[in-house]
């Protein structure tokens, strides 16, 4: 315990003066897409490998949660930062929960093709809804609010380095909030749901209700990420609701490992890297992902994760 | 009344080619309890066989036969390389799968074919329209729909009167029992998903001149024949029947009326039935 903590601390350590040490805006902007994409697929690996629930889109909570933040700071207050975040968490909330409610009442299988369905929804409404979320051409020239504590201005997050920090503490606290939740009474009830569902209804657990609380905490953080994500990059189109991005975050938990917290920002650090890389030499990228997704579960299925598994069993022989 | 009677047609040659899709998908869950995502792609794959068989010179009837012989045979393959080895772990692993097939299909089709759509050629016969009931309506569609019943008509005589047909019926319903009889349930499984796939590829040829042929058309009709097959419960040959000719009706009319947000209410149909007959429309569905 007090290794990982030393371990957790030293990271963070290194994720914190890395921009002042890196003084390239590109690799200090890289990072912090890693970041946050890294709570993206943390979030899905709360859903799947806590609660074993699938779900292809889950990239559609971080588009809802880019949105619903974008269009606040366009129409509505341009420079509150905080409280634009916490909108985005909740509007993602309020929308996840229907869905939420409809998807879980269905079964492993049926959720999967439940998720693909609405996340098209999500997708097509974002793509054609002109008006309201400039469809193909998405949100643009999003404002930049201001980063302030209690009325003191800390930098802006248009700035690469302020906003790096931003995400990063962001970050941090959602993965402390979470660790703490998956490991108390409530994560044990999602494993156990997990595992093996019908015995978990024997020993008297309301399922569904589980399912959808930890379907509303994936979604949720999910939102958070959007959030950061327009914040970040300043635009959000339709793109990153579709159904390719979504299969680019099933493929950074399953990279990273799923089960782990701190796997999938593993996952989502490689993926980014090898997206970056891969798309400079080929555009044939669709290929590429089908291909490394199918020998992942074929060879690989516990990611990077499973790969340090497999060393330590090799170092007790 | 003109326009009723095109919408009617128009949504009876959907809910066709949503049927014979659907149909090819349940008979690989029903079986093997694997759902192929990586059926819309075979989809696409039978329409552009079938580009790619006329350009050579075939004839538009030949290539309805050889390009879902070439889905098949990619089937084939498909199920033994890489489906076979992962039958036995969890469900979650096997839609990852053939989710990661799906996109490599997809790609491979961008590679082999490009970006742009294509178009085939049709014999000149069926090129014309005839008139129905105060309408003038394209021959090529009536000829799906005579293609479309003749592929369900041997469907069923195959499931119903021949052996293998029964014996899949069989190991659909209790494998176990199958086994027990001295029965091969790795041919049944590869037959299982050949015949699936070759649905998915005679669906392809024929929706090629209807639809465009583009490299997401298989997306496209993957998640409706989702819709189509959780509606009419998973598994379940006949209450894809009925899904299908539902789904068709309501796409045709959604897209009439509303167009750009006409899928949106395909997806809250299927929400709405799921949330209240999560077995499906006949109950026969399996709730997995």
């Amino acid at each position: 315990m007090r290794g990982k903590i030393l371990a957790l601390a030293i990271v963070v350590l290194c994720l914190a003066i890395f921009p002042f040490v890196v003084k390239n805006r590109f690799y200090v902007s890289l990072i912090n897409q890693m970041l946050i994409y890294g709570l993206l697929a943390m979030s899905l690996d709360v859903l799947l490998g806590y609660t074993g629930l699938l779900s292809f889109m889950h990239n559609a909570y971080l588009g809802a949660g880019a949105y619903l933040v974008g269009l606040f700071l366009l129409h509505v207050s341009p420079s509150s930062l905080w409280l634009t975040l916490l909108v985005g968490v909740l509007g993602t909330l309020i929308l996840a929960l229907p869905v939420g409610w409809v998807q879980v009442r269905t079964g492993g299988l049926a959720f999967a093709l439940l998720t693909l369905a609405f996340g098209m929804m999500f997708f097509t409404v974002a793509w054609k809804w002109y008006s309201v979320t400039g469809g193909d051409d998405g949100l643009m020239g999003v404002p930049h609010p201001d980063i302030s504590f209690f009325g003191m201005v800390a930098g802006n997050t248009g700035n690469p380095v302020a906003m790096y920090l931003l995400t990063l503490g962001v970050v941090l606290l959602c993965f402390l909030l979470t660790w703490r939740i998956v490991h108390s009474p409530f994560g044990a009830v999602l494993e156990a749901i997990r595992e093996n569902e019908a015995r978990a209804s024997f020993v008297g657990i309301n399922v569904r209700k589980y399912k959808l609380l930890g379907w509303l905490l994936a979604c949720g953080l999910a939102g958070m990420s959007g959030g950061l994500f327009i914040l970040w990059r300043g635009y959000i189109g339709p793109t990153t609701m579709s159904a390719f991005a979504g299969a680019g975050v099933l493929m950074m938990v399953l990279l990273g490992g799923m089960g782990s917290l701190w796997g999938p920002f593993v996952g989502a650090g490689i993926f980014i890297l090898m997206q970056d890389y891969i798309s400079t030499m080929t555009e044939h990228w669709e290929l590429f992902v089908g291909l490394v997704v199918i020998l992942l579960v074929l060879f690989l299925p516990r990611g990077f994760v499973g790969l340090g598994d497999y060393v330590m069993r090799f170092r007790k022989e | 009344m003109n326009i009723a009677v095109d919408i009617v047609l128009n949504s009876l040659v959907l809910s066709g080619v949503f049927l014979i899709v659907a149909i090819g998908l349940n008979i690989i869950y029903g079986l093997s309890r694997v759902m192929n995502l990586a059926h819309g792609s075979l989809y696409a794959l039978g329409a552009y066989a079938s580009v790619t068989l006329m350009s050579f010179g075939a004839n538009f009837f030949v290539a309805l036969v050889i390009a879902p012989v070439a889905v098949a045979l990619i089937g084939l393959v498909m199920e033994r390389t890489v489906i076979a080895p992962m039958r036995k772990r969890s469900i979650v692993y096997t839609l990852i799968l053939t989710y990661g097939l799906m996109f490599l299909l997809d790609g491979l089709i961008r590679y082999i074919w490009g970006n742009e759509p294509r178009f085939v050629k049709l014999p000149l016969f069926l090129q014309d329209t005839v008139p129905i009931l105060g309408t003038q309506y394209p021959v090529y569609r009536l000829a799906t729909l005579v293609i479309i019943a003749a592929t369900m008509a041997g469907l069923m005589l195959f499931l119903e009167k021949t052996r293998t047909g029964i014996t899949l019926r069989a190991a659909s319903t209790i494998p176990e029992m199958v086994s027990c009889l001295g029965i091969n349930m790795k041919l049944v499984h590869i037959g299982a998903f050949v015949l699936g796939c070759a649905m998915a590829g005679i669906a392809g040829v024929v929706a090629g001149p209807l639809y465009s042929i583009d490299p997401v058309m298989g997306h496209e009709m993957l998640i409706s024949s989702f819709v189509v097959i959780v509606i009419g419960g998973l598994g379940s040959l006949r209450g894809a029947v009925f899904a299908a000719l539902l789904v068709g009706l309501v796409q045709t009319l959604a897209e009439f009326f509303i167009t750009d947000l006409a899928m949106v209410i395909v997806y809250m149909l299927m929400a709405v039935i799921l949330a209240f007959m999560p077995r499906g429309l006949l109950g026969e569905g399996r709730f997995e």
